[in-house]
Parts: C-alpha cells; structure tokens; sequence
C-alpha cells in the first residue's frame, strides 16, 4: 500500500499517462462522465457516481467495427495504449466485470465455447482499474443489495481511499499489485493511515441502507411472467431509453452501416434497448413485445433472471443511475421488493 | 385546496361509480420527486398528492400504446396542471381521446420544481429531505439546511406559463384562477432572436451535443404519439442513430416541427432530459410563430383546431415560398 498526498496526486497521474491511456471523471457541460485525461487538473475528484456511466470507456455508445469500400474492409486504427481507469466506483468496477462475461473472456469455460468480442477484449484485457472507495454513499446507492459494499475492492485492480489528506493506494489484483511494486518514490501507507481507512469503511458501510433480500429472485421472476402484476409494475413506464442508456451493465446494441450501402462507408456498433418497439420488431412486422409493459418486463427479467442464468449474477450493481434519471420514478429498488412480494 | 381535499374527491367519485380509474400523482422514492399513481379502489386514493414535486404530465398516460385506455368502457379520471389540461384538450382537439370519457379534474398549480435547480442551489451536495409550500422549498442535506423562495426553482415553463390552472375540466378543487396575457410570454425567444444565425446554430449544437438518443423527451410528450416514430424506422431508415451531432440535431429539429403548433409548452420533454438538455427553448421559439402568425394558442379551447390542421382564407401566407 502506498500513499499519495493530495497535492502531488497530479505527479501520480502524469505518470501514468506516460504509459497508459488515463480515464478519470470530469465535468462535460451540465453533466459528468469518465473522460480521457489530457491534463491531470482536469480530473474531479470530488464527483460522485458520473451521471453517464464508465461503460462507454470500453463499449462505446457507437463504435466503429470496421470500414468497407468497394471489397474492401479496413481496420480502425485505435490509440494502441493500454486503458488506465482512474476514479471508477466499486459498483461500475464490478459492472465492467459483468460487461467482460458477456464480451470478454470472464466466463470462458472450458466446456463452453462462448464467443469472445475483440472489440471489448483490445480495450478491457489490458487496462488496469484504480477504483475509488466511496466515503459517502448517497440515497440511491444499493450495492450491499448484492453482497459488495462501497469499501469493496471487486473488479479493481487497485482501490484507492481517500483519507482527507492522502489518497491510500491498495493494491487487490496481481495486475495491481505488480503495478505499485513498479512504482518508484512513493512512501507506504502509515499505521495511522490504515487506522483511517478502516474507520472510513466503518462510516460509509453505517450510510448504507438496509439490505434487501433477494434469494431466488430468478425463478420468481420466471413463475411471474405472465401474472397481471407487470401492468402494475409497468403502468407507469413510459418507455424511453433513459434507463437503459444511463445503466452501467446494460449492454444490447445494434449494428448498422453508415454511408453508401455496400460500397463505402463504416459498419458501426451501437447502443441499444430492450425499452425501443424497434428492437424486438420482427420482418412481418409482427413485435413480440407489442406492449410497452412488455419491454420494461424484459429489462428486469434480463437483470434478475436469464443473466444469472446464463452467467450467475445479477445484471445490476446498485448504482442507482436509473433510479435518479427515471422521467416516471419507477425505482428499481421497489421493482425488486414488488416482485419478491409477490405470491406465484 | 388540501391534499384531504384531493383525496376526499377522488374517492368519492370511484364510490360514486363516476370513474374506474383516476390517474395522478404520489409520493416519489426519492427527496422532491413524485411519481404517477393509477387509483382503482378507494383505499389506494390515500397514496395521491399534489405540490411542487408533481412535474408529470400525466395525459401522455392517454397517448401511445395508452391510447386504449380512454378507448374501452372505462371512465378515467386525470389531475391535471394548466399545461396538463391544454396537452388533453390538443389530444381532444386531435381526436385522440373522447371527451366524453374523461372525467378531467384541476388541481391548482404555482409551478413544479425542476430538481436541478434545487442541487444547483446546493453545490450540487446530496438533497436528502424536501419540503415546499405554495411559496417556498426547504431542503435538508447531511450538513445543511435552506429554504428559498419556489419561483428561484421553478421549471422554465412555469416561470413563463401563464395559464397554471386547467383550461378544461370537469370539476376543479380549489379555486381556478384566470389566465394571463400571453402578450409578453416569450422575452427569452426574443433574446434568441437577436443572435445571428451563425450564433443561434452554434448555442443550439453546443446544447445538444450532450443527448444520449434515449429518447425520454419525445417518450413523456403528450404530443408525440404516432403509431411509428421516424426514428424508429429502418425501412427506409431516416436517421442515423449514433448520437453525432448532425443526426442528433436532424431528431430534435423534425420533432420540433412535428410538435408546431401542438406543442403546449409544458416543459416535460426538459425535466425528462437525463443530460439536462434545454429543450424548450426551441419550442417556445416555433409557439411564439405559430402565435404571431395564426393566433393560436395551442390547447386552449376545444373549439379551436390545431394551426396546422386548420386553414383559415385570411390566414398569414407569406412564409410560404413561391
Ligand atoms: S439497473 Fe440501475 S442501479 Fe442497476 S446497474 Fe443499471 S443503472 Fe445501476
Ligand atoms: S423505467 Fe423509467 S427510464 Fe426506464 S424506460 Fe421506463 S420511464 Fe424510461
Ligand atoms: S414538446 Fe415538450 S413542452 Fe411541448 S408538449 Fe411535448 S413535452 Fe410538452
Ligand atoms: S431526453 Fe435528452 S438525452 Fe434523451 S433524447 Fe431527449 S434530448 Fe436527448
């Protein structure tokens, strides 16, 4: 573990940016986000969770796949150094984990044959993530909902906490640890600092609301499908993609080409949504999911019942983005306690 | 009017067998929010409120693949601000909904709070507790506390609206008040004005370059509801969906002009914005034209169609190109 004082945190980030492409949270306008670090002033450190989400780091909102013209197809040069996340909270550290089951090599296992996005894994397999620890979690913060907190190290590869004078950087992964080793001129962190730390966890974990339990969620998601309880749920819902858009681990996209058609133009990737009636549309014309009580259906089984399926967790980490953009208020969080309330 | 009021009224007309089913506001999960309430049984009317938190327009709940409700046998009932009612009467006007089966009922609106404003007033530090009265907001945070007067945190269309209460109903609670003169509305649309057209292109770029494409501004508007939006076309595919600038401004300005003269200026569309885009300014600036030059006020009165769907033979011409 070492220690950083505040006032040489910039020296601490130049460096990095000498190897790695450095992301770290900064005000765009009105609003937040991870942006790539040009000057280390830039950096807030202050913000809290970004309004938009860290994912569009390594899946961005639109991302050229490839570039054709005439037979030809051409690969998008992209800046060849590694990913260095600077700021990322514990609860879009441990999306990122979850976006890496779905497009990277998280859940290879040896008797799946699961495909494996090169896209995703040129950017996420080499970054290393500095998470920062949240001293204070905010009202809309439910990652103890699914057994992390927001003193937990999960997806990092260094946790960083900040002590009031200092920025403590531990080190949780071998990436990370292989990283503060290499690194020159920085002191350990001191007893009194480790004293800190753990008060600093103590207080934040005390800010936290109470757990909610959700044991067996999936399958009673399953058993609910077709009960009357979706037009309750979803009464309210207006439809739009700001959930969605806003979410750290939702991830369907579409893949569409841009310029002449099938002879010059860029073969793009881009976000998409379950909430759009396009994205189910089907070529007769007929939609599955005709309804918009339908769509939002999909959203929460989607999170709380074929991913952990399909890969064992939730789709969700608590961030609380949803909660705050929501046009309507439909609040995850009592989606959740509405459908464990509900008898089969 | 107390909320007792509105409770009491509410439950008396789903006793009294007038509706099935009334549609307003109750209490969010979050400090200063509100979230819609669909009130089928007495009991249930005890959840609804009214204040400053109330910012839905609650007749998109008539529009969309919602249409139906107003469509079968049931009677619905809705609370309704003054822009509320106008986005029912344009939707009435429009033939959308029957004004038959519709029990509309006015609550009486000094403006709704845009949120922003409110963390704006605080630095931006977290709001864990939000109280307001007709004339100010107190709110509470982890080391402060503050009140300010409400209209410093009004919406911007309350604070240009001058007709807060309904301009339809069928019964209101409480006292509707008059309208205003719409005379002097639109001050900032004449600032906009003054820019040149370079500058105005530039403000407006500057503004948008942050949307996401989610889509919520046109998804809470009373005013948008075609079967098929041409954004969600792909044969042909009008527009592009990455969120470049050029697509982006291509959305907003064909929802604009497809929104002329049925805009009701309500300012859903901004308080949707997770970007906190300020959408109203445009559409303000196409009311103000439509006001200017066919005299109409959209949504605020029945008798009166939409200006592009009526023609008068006197009507103001010179804008069409020979
Ligand atoms: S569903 Fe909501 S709380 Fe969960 S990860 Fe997505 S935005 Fe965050
Ligand atoms: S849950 Fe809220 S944010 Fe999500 S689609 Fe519905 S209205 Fe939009
Ligand atoms: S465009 Fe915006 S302001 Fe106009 S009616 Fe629709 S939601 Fe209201
Ligand atoms: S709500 Fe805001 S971000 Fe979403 S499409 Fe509309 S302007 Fe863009």
């Amino acid at each position: 573990m070492i220690r950083i004082e505040k006032e040489r945190i910039d020296e601490f980030i130049r460096a990095l940016m000498e190897t790695w492409s450095v992301y770290a949270p900064a005000r765009d306008g009105k609003n937040t986000l991870f942006a790539p670090v040009e000057d280390p002033a830039g950096i807030d450190h202050g913000i809290f969770n970004t309004d938009k989400s860290p994912k569009e780091i390594f899946f961005p909102h639109s991302e050229v796949l490839f570039e054709f013209e005439g037979g030809e197809i051409k690969k998008v040069e992209r800046d060849a150094r590694p990913i260095a996340v600077w700021g990322l909270r514990g609860c879009d550290a441990r999306s990122l984990r979850l976006l890496d089951k779905v497009f990277g090599s998280a859940w290879q296992k040896p008797d799946n044959d699961m495909f494996e996005d090169p896209y995703w894994k040129e950017k996420y397999d080499d970054s290393i993530i500095f998470g920062t620890a949240c001293n204070e979690p905010r009202s809309t913060c439910f990652c103890n909902w699914f057994g992390a907190g927001p003193h937990d190290g999960a997806g990092m590869d260094v946790k960083v906490v900040d002590t009031g004078e200092a920025f403590i950087l531990d080190p949780v992964s071998e990436k990370g640890k292989k990283y503060i080793g290499s690194l020159k001129g920085w002191a350990e962190a001191t007893k009194k600092d480790v004293t800190k730390m753990k008060a600093a966890a103590k207080e934040a974990d005390k800010a936290m609301g109470e757990v909610f339990g959700m044991d067996g969620i999936q399958e009673k998601m399953a058993d609910l499908f077709l009960k009357p309880v979706w037009n309750d749920i979803g009464a309210k819902c207006v439809n739009c993609g700001a959930c969605a858009f806003i979410c750290s681990t939702c991830h369907c996209f579409d893949v569409q080409d841009e310029g002449k058609k099938g002879k010059k133009g860029k073969r793009i990737r881009i976000w998409d949504t379950c909430m759009f009636p396009i994205f189910t549309m089907e070529a007769s014309g007929h939609n599955p999911r005709d309804m918009s009580k339908d769509r939002l259906r999909q959203r929460f089984m989607h999170k709380f019942s074929y991913f952990i399926n399909n890969y064992d967790e939730h789709l969700c980490t608590g961030c609380g983005r949803c909660v705050i953009v929501c046009p309507v208020n439909l609040d995850i969080r009592e989606v959740v306690r509405e459908v464990m309330a509900c008898e089969a | 009017m107390t909320v007792k009021e509105l409770r009491e009224t509410v439950k008396s007309l789903l006793t009294e067998g007038k509706v099935d089913l009334v549609i307003g506001w109750g209490k969010g999960t979050m400090p200063g929010t509100s979230t819609p309430v669909f009130i089928d049984t007495a009991e249930k009317a005890d959840s609804l409120i009214f204040d400053s938190t109330c910012r839905n327009n609650l007749s998109v709940y008539f529009t969309k693949d919602r249409r139906a409700l107003a469509k079968d046998d049931k009677k619905i009932g809705v609370l309704v601000k003054g822009c509320d009612s106008r986005s029912l009467v344009l939707n009435i006007t429009e033939k959308q909904i029957d004004r038959e089966k519709v029990t509309i009922i006015g609550v009486p609106c000094n403006g709704v709070v845009d949120m922003k404003k409110v963390v704006g007033k605080v630095d931006g530090k977290e709001i864990l507790e939000f109280t307001d009265d007709s004339k100010k907001v107190t709110v509470k945070g982890r080391e402060f506390e503050l009140t300010f007067p409400l209209d410093e945190v009004i919406s911007d269309s309350c604070l240009t609206c001058v007709r807060r209460d309904a301009v339809e109903y069928d019964l209101f609670i409480g006292e509707a008040r008059e309208p205003g003169s719409d005379e002097n509305a639109y001050a900032e649309v004449e600032e906009f004005e003054k820019l040149d057209s370079e500058e105005r292109w530039e403000r407006m770029k500057q503004e948008y370059s942050a949307c996401i494409r989610c889509y919520a501004c046109r998804n809470v508007c009373p005013s948008c509801y075609c079967n098929v939006c041409f954004v969600d076309q792909n044969d042909p595919q009008w527009i592009g969906k990455s969120p470049e600038i050029t697509d982006t401004m291509i959305f907003h300005i064909i929802r604009n002009l497809h929104v002329a003269g049925r805009c009701v200026e309500c300012g859903a569309c901004e308080r949707a914005c997770p970007m906190d885009i300020k959408l109203l300014l445009l559409n303000r600036k196409v009311a103000k034209e439509v006001r200017d030059r066919f005299g109409s006020i959209t949504g605020t009165g029945l008798e009166n169609k939409p200006a592009m769907a009526d023609f008068k033979e006197d009507e103001n011409q010179d804008f069409i190109m020979g």
